[in-house]
């Protein structure tokens, strides 16, 4: 890998933005995100910022079960993230439809839609779920590319 | 044998306190004042590294550039941006006197520091989308708010220094040392309007994120949004040095590396207390931001510089 290359992982390593989606989920989750953010766990220390618009963020955070109103609408923000971007499924509905899964208006599960790089399951997921799930996301990220 | 002076003003403004200082100077301060404003909210906060590695990943990102909005004007607009502030940089006296200092510099340096301000509207409003648009509405309504108390403030010490020239109002503080004093309420108008031209809470209105997403950047991505970060990061560093030059005597009439020591730890206050207004308040409302500054702000610094004339007319 060229030195270039590496310092272009490093930064993309240290400096994840999230994007937050909810796609239907019942806010249990939305909650533990938002949890997640706190000083008491404190995603700052990795480098992760909450960014509110599709065109800053790296990682798009997205729980509930994709109810059918809402397929366009990700559809839509994930093709405004900028490349490289990642998904992550919060939740399990968000993984496979969870409690609501078979009901008429969802489509169970985000991978369904877009395509997701790390499931995180849980009902609701803990925070430190969160933080794992995204600490493997860039452990998968910088092996994959070595 | 001497240094071609051409060769040396490049060096001014290149390297030393040109671009490449501001660059890592901003960045710095950027993460100074992320990591001082986690501890003061018990929280461990970012590594010393993050600010460079948030613009190399932007710069390496994936630029859009979306079908309805201005391209030419979208695309060179973070430049200007940056190519502003450094300029504004040249006429402060950094670590000995300024490049090139003249009689009205200072009224240079705060037009030049409008510039940013003015492409961050053009920026909101050539994307077009509506919370771009929004955000750029209220980029200008903030600047009516601060811009007219921030050159009050900085006019009162012009007068009791007789002189329009930054680097000559540094040297009459810097002879003069107890008239700072008197200047304080000047000194608090400024830091308060450099919050808003800096659009940092609590008047951080423009891209108030809960309301209308990312404001005037919205639209922007990867590179262009790593300019537009740099400016505000190189603004930080240009309004805490004019403040510095305009109320604390810039280098004290020291020069060479002392000089840039002074430099340094009077910036780094002065972004400490910006830090500080910025833990201790949430954003307000942009009614509530123009009442603040016109009502509180402007008289407070009329009456300064009423004050600052009947003391130049004591002096004689
Ligand atoms: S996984 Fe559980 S808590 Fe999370 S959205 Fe689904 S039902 Fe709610």
């Amino acid at each position: 890998m060229k030195i270039k290359d590496k310092i272009i992982l490093w930064s993309r390593l240290k400096s994840p933005w999230l994007l937050h989606f909810n796609g239907g989920a019942c806010n249990g989750c939305d909650i533990e995100i938002v949890d997640a953010l706190t000083p008491k766990y404190d995603l700052e220390r990795f480098g992760a910022v909450l960014k509110s618009t599709p065109r800053h963020a790296d990682i798009l955070v997205a729980s509930g079960p994709m109810t059918r109103q809402q397929v366009k609408r990700i559809k839509r923000i994930y093709e405004q993230m900028p490349e490289p971007k990642f998904v992550m499924a919060v939740g399990a509905c968000a993984c496979s439809g969870g409690v609501f899964d078979g009901c008429y208006s969802v489509v169970s599960g985000i991978d369904k839609v877009i395509p997701v790089s790390i499931y995180i399951p849980g009902c609701p997921v803990r925070p430190e779920a969160i933080l794992d799930g995204a600490v493997k996301l860039l452990g998968a990220l910088e092996a994959s590319s070595k | 044998m001497t240094i071609d002076p051409i060769l040396l003003a490049l060096i001014y403004i290149l390297i030393f306190p040109g671009f490449i200082f501001l660059t890592v100077y901003g960045l710095f301060l950027q993460w100074f004042d992320r990591k001082i404003s986690a501890v003061m909210q018990n929280r461990v906060g970012p590594p010393w590294y993050q600010a460079l590695a948030d613009i190399i990943k932007l710069l390496s990102k994936e630029v859009i550039i979306p079908d309805a909005c201005d391209t030419v004007m979208f695309k060179i607009l973070p430049y200007f941006a940056i190519a502003a502030v450094v300029t504004a940089a040249l006429l402060l006296p950094i670590w000995t006197d300024a490049l090139c200092s003249f009689q009205g510099d200072l009224v240079v340096v705060i037009y030049l520091l409008t510039i940013p301000t003015v492409t961050f509207f053009l920026a909101g409003w050539s994307s077009t989308s509506p919370y771009a648009t929004i955000g750029s509405m209220r980029v200008l309504t903030q600047l009516f708010a601060y811009e007219v108390p921030m050159m009050l403030s900085l006019i009162g010490p012009a007068i009791l220094a007789g002189t329009w020239n930054i680097s000559e109002i540094a040297g009459f503080f810097t002879a003069h040392k107890p008239y700072m004093l008197a200047q304080i309420p000047a000194f608090f108008v400024a830091l308060m309007a450099l919050q808003g031209k800096l659009e940092r809470v609590p008047f951080d209105i423009p891209h108030a994120k809960n309301e209308i997403v990312g404001g005037q950047f919205t639209e922007y991505s990867g590179r262009l949004l790593a300019f537009f970060y740099l400016a505000v990061d190189m603004e930080m560093v240009v309004g805490a040095g004019l403040i510095n030059a305009i109320f604390l005597g810039a280098t004290l009439g020291t020069a060479g590396i002392l000089g840039a020591v002074i430099f340094l730890a009077k910036t780094l206050a002065i972004v400490f207390l910006l830090t500080l207004t910025k833990v201790l308040m949430g954003r307000v409302r942009i009614d509530q931001m123009v009442r603040f500054c016109w009502q509180i702000l402007a008289p407070l610094s009329m009456a300064q510089i009423l004050f600052d004339i009947f003391l130049k007319f004591r002096l004689g």
